[in-house]
């Protein structure tokens, strides 16, 4: 699978994953931007923004790109996260420069004034579709709580409040501000012409402006630990379940032992066969109890999810505090370790078969890092992990560590 | 587009479905035994599911620890899943684990222990799962759809239901497994990196000698009322409306979801642009097609604040209404391209191939190559889905809403 790298005069960095055994090319636009972005006065900013995108540019209506997207059978989407805004399409081979070109035309959005109203509506649905389901307040409350005044506090949807008071405006100068070419990849993968990708990037992308200086998107205090260690919660009166959410610190995506993290994660809180799933969901004790690691591009979180009956949940998380304990004294072992590594090896060969899974690992890791990576070399990581390797992250960054800790559930927990 | 399938059968009863992607390093395999929630008794819903879990609990010589054990531990990415018509386990590989992996399933379907000391364990699992979706809005609009728009016993949950579940005894159990796991209906499906003529002799060797017994008939009786009002405190009301289509034997199937597609599929579609694009009423609103072999339904979803969910009832059901005599030729474009990228791009996924011969052999009795089915989207034309749309226009509507205060339903469509 040869990879590709082309950077045009303005900054903007093209790249791909080829493959000949593809049927299909997925396309996307990587942009360096999210939550973490956003001032006070933007908050939400980011993901409405990507909503808008979709509503067209001065010349291509909103309905106009949805009967293109899908008149190319494309499946397109995007979504907004803490630190990247992506937009991507999967079409056939055969449709790769229609897809470049609407892709690359709506990075340059009209932003109309009526546009933003109506979808100002969905956005503000889309919030209370969330927060009608318990879980996913809870994770976004825990964020909040462990990272206090760090950038990344601050939720991805934004609030009713935040959303309902932006104006237009503010939205036109944050695309100005953060949509700059030498801020954004144009990635690819699958069944690539690449040389006609780079050809429609000139002609669709080649007149944007470069952002003169980038200002760094970094903060000088790294959060190593939770800035409110302690328990909130929050009432659900709806809610059947309790869902708990816990973070504590974790290594950050530039760090070596990133992947060692999330092989750490495999043993002790995969969705199945790990420590957790044997105590708590094997055994009916607990709807879910996992345990995974999220990375950004200065910090790092190791975030338990439990969700069981309300009056539990201060019992469990007790509990699942004491596995910590008992795995920082005491180890991992050499089967479970063995078995967690067979595991995560046959994942990262089985999603590498997938040219629109391989879109996201590879265009997310060269927008972050700058970085391309194969399957095998990927798989060679995996492999060479040792158990040392996760005791050492288990001492730099200790799961029993004081934890941010959200409870959102039916009212009258006892504490 | 050039295939390899195959098919075979051994002498019990068993189908052998194959699909050989050369391209790939991984093979998918899944196993269904007739042993649907469709023959759960009354007043033990749930039970095939409670059985479907409870023979992943100790099975050969293996304990319930050692079969995940042994599948993880293999980089084995497996599932298990009881739908209406079927128990399936399957598990996506890189194709050399494949020989070690087929025992491991044989003992599971035809060696399960059904330990009693296994049963509490199981069933308070079961238990958190239907309290977890208690928590999932649009889950329980789904369900209390189906319920009301299938006739017993097709509408019926596959997940259980708590109170049943309670109730459930081993016995129950071992006599459920004991008469509807058995090789006559059983389909094998396999696609990816195969050897076809190994893996049936591997087959009959570990499924050969399994003695059929007698298929379990169904009776059909009658279904509900069209429209119910489920109570739940939420600021977004669901809403969601059904109708009956051909199901997906019948050569009129194509029609019927290329009608459906025009009113829901897509972001181009009717209502998206109807409910979402114009009016900013939602954030999801989509159609959607479920079969069963002898009925399908026709299904419309969309959540919404409560003060707007009239509205959005209204303006999904004025979409429904207007669509025989209006169908565009754009329109029918769009659905065929959408079509044949869906149908191209499976072949990069061996889980999706042999997950497609697993249906069309359970509906259609044969596995329908590509090119068959391509040129059946590419016959339609706005007169053949007029055609159908004029003899069988969506009546007898069936409407669920799920939040606070009940809708108004007008009488002309649900009578």
């Amino acid at each position: 699978m040869p990879f590709l790298h082309e950077r045009l005069d303005n900054g903007l960095d093209v790249i791909a994953e080829t493959s000949t055994a593809a049927v299909s090319a997925s396309l996307g636009f990587f942009v360096n931007t999210g939550a973490r972005d956003e001032r006070d006065a933007e908050w939400g900013v980011s993901h409405f923004l990507e909503h808008m995108i979709f509503k067209g540019t001065a010349d291509l209506s909103g309905d106009e790109i949805n009967r293109r997207f899908d008149g190319m059978g494309a499946s397109a989407n995007a979504f907004t996260s803490e630190e990247d805004t992506v937009y991507y399409a999967t079409v056939l081979p055969e449709r790769q420069r229609e897809a470049v070109e609407l892709l690359a035309r709506m990075m340059r959005p009209a932003i109309r004034a009526e546009d933003f109203d109506t979808e100002k509506l969905v956005i503000l649905e889309e919030i209370r579709m969330y927060d009608d389901q318990p879980p996913f307040g809870a994770d976004e409350r825990c964020r909040a709580a462990f990272f206090g005044g760090h950038p990344l506090f601050r939720s991805v949807l934004g609030t009713v409040e935040s959303i309902g008071g932006l104006p237009v405006e503010t939205m036109r100068d944050y695309h100005a501000r953060r949509y700059a070419p030498n801020r954004m990849v144009l990635a690819a993968s699958g069944a690539i012409d690449f040389a006609a990708l780079v050809a429609d990037a000139r002609r669709w992308c080649g007149h944007w402006k470069p952002e003169a200086e980038s200002a760094p998107r970094l903060v000088a205090s790294q959060p190593r630990s939770a800035a409110v260690p302690a328990v909130q919660q929050i009432e659900r009166p709806a809610a059947t379940l309790a869902y708990a959410v816990r973070a504590v610190a974790g290594p950050d995506e530039h760090h070596a032992d990133r992947f060692a993290a999330k092989l750490l994660t495999t043993v002790l809180g995969d969705s199945s066969g790990s420590r957790l799933y044997w105590e708590f969901v094997d055994t009916g004790v607990a709807e879910q109890a996992t345990l995974h690691h999220q990375e950004f591009l200065d910090a790092g979180l190791f975030v338990s999810q439990l969700s069981c009956a309300a009056e539990d949940a201060p019992e469990l998380l007790e509990r699942i505090a004491a596995l910590y304990r008992q795995v920082s004294r005491e180890g991992i072992g050499r089967e479970e370790f063995e078995q967690a590594r067979n595991k995560l090896a046959g994942r990262v060969v089985l999603a590498g078969e997938r040219p629109r899974r391989r879109l996201f690992e590879v265009g997310g890791e060269w927008a972050h890092s700058g970085i391309y990576r194969t399957v095998g070399e990927s798989l060679a990581i995996v492999e060479s992990l040792t158990r040392d390797d996760l005791h050492r992250v288990l001492e730099a960054w200790p799961l029993d560590a004081p934890a941010a800790t959200i409870i959102a559930g039916p009212p009258h927990i006892a504490p | 587009m050039k295939q390899t399938l195959f098919s075979a059968s051994l002498a019990n009863g068993i189908t052998l479905l194959g699909e050989h992607l050369p391209e790939l390093e991984s093979v998918a395999i899944a196993f269904h035994t007739p042993a649907g929630a469709i023959h759960d008794p009354v007043g033990r819903c749930g039970l095939a599911s409670l059985s479907g879990e409870m023979c992943l609990r100790g099975a050969g010589d293996r304990t319930s620890r050692q079969i995940v054990e042994a599948l993880e531990g293999a980089g084995i990415q497996w599932s298990q899943a009881v739908s209406t018509t079927h128990a399936s386990v399957s598990g996506a590989m890189v194709s050399r684990r494949l020989p070690d992996a087929l025992p491991l399933y044989a003992d599971i379907i035809r060696r399960p222990r059904l330990a009693g000391e296994e049963l509490e364990p199981a069933r308070q699992m079961m238990l958190q799962n239907l309290a977890g979706t208690e928590d999932d809005p649009v889950h329980r609009t789904m369900l209390a759809l189906r319920e009301l728009h299938f006739p017993t016993p097709w509408g019926r949950p596959a997940e259980g239901v708590s109170a049943d579940v309670e109730a459930l005894a081993i016995d129950d159990i071992r006599r459920f497994v004991a008469s509807h796991a058995q090789p006559q209906g059983t389909i094998i499906a396999i696609a990816g990196r195969i050897d076809w003529d190994d893996f049936v002799a591997r087959i009959d060797r570990l499924f050969g000698d399994w003695q059929p017994g007698t298929p379990a008939t169904v009776t059909t009786g009658p279904r509900g009322p069209r429209v119910a009002h489920v109570p739940h405190d939420s600021q977004q009301t669901h809403i969601a409306v059904a109708w009956s289509l051909p199901p997906y034997r019948s050569d009129e199937s194509y029609e019927a979801t290329a009608a459906l597609g025009i009113l829901g599929g897509g972001s181009s579609s009717r209502l998206f642009t109807e409910v979402r694009e114009r009016r900013g009423l939602c954030y999801s609103v989509s159609s959607g097609y479920q079969t069963h072999r002898d009925f399908a339904l026709a299904l419309c979803y969309s959540g919404t604040t409560a003060a707007r969910a009239q509205e959005t009832l209204d303006v999904i059901l004025a979409e429904i209404e207007r669509l025989p005599g209006t169908i565009t030729a754009e329109e029918v474009d769009r659905i065929k391209a959408r079509a044949k990228s869906q149908l191209v791009m499976q072949q990069e996924s061996s889980a999706a191939r042999a997950g497609a011969a697993a249906r069309q052999w359970y509906h259609l009795g044969t596995v329908r190559p590509l090119t068959d089915e391509l040129a059946r989207y590419d016959a339609l034309s706005v007169e053949s889905i007029e055609r159908w749309l004029a003899a069988q226009p969506p009546k007898d509507l069936s409407i669920v809403s799920l939040g606070r205060e009940p809708l108004e339903v007008p009488r002309a469509l649900s009578a």
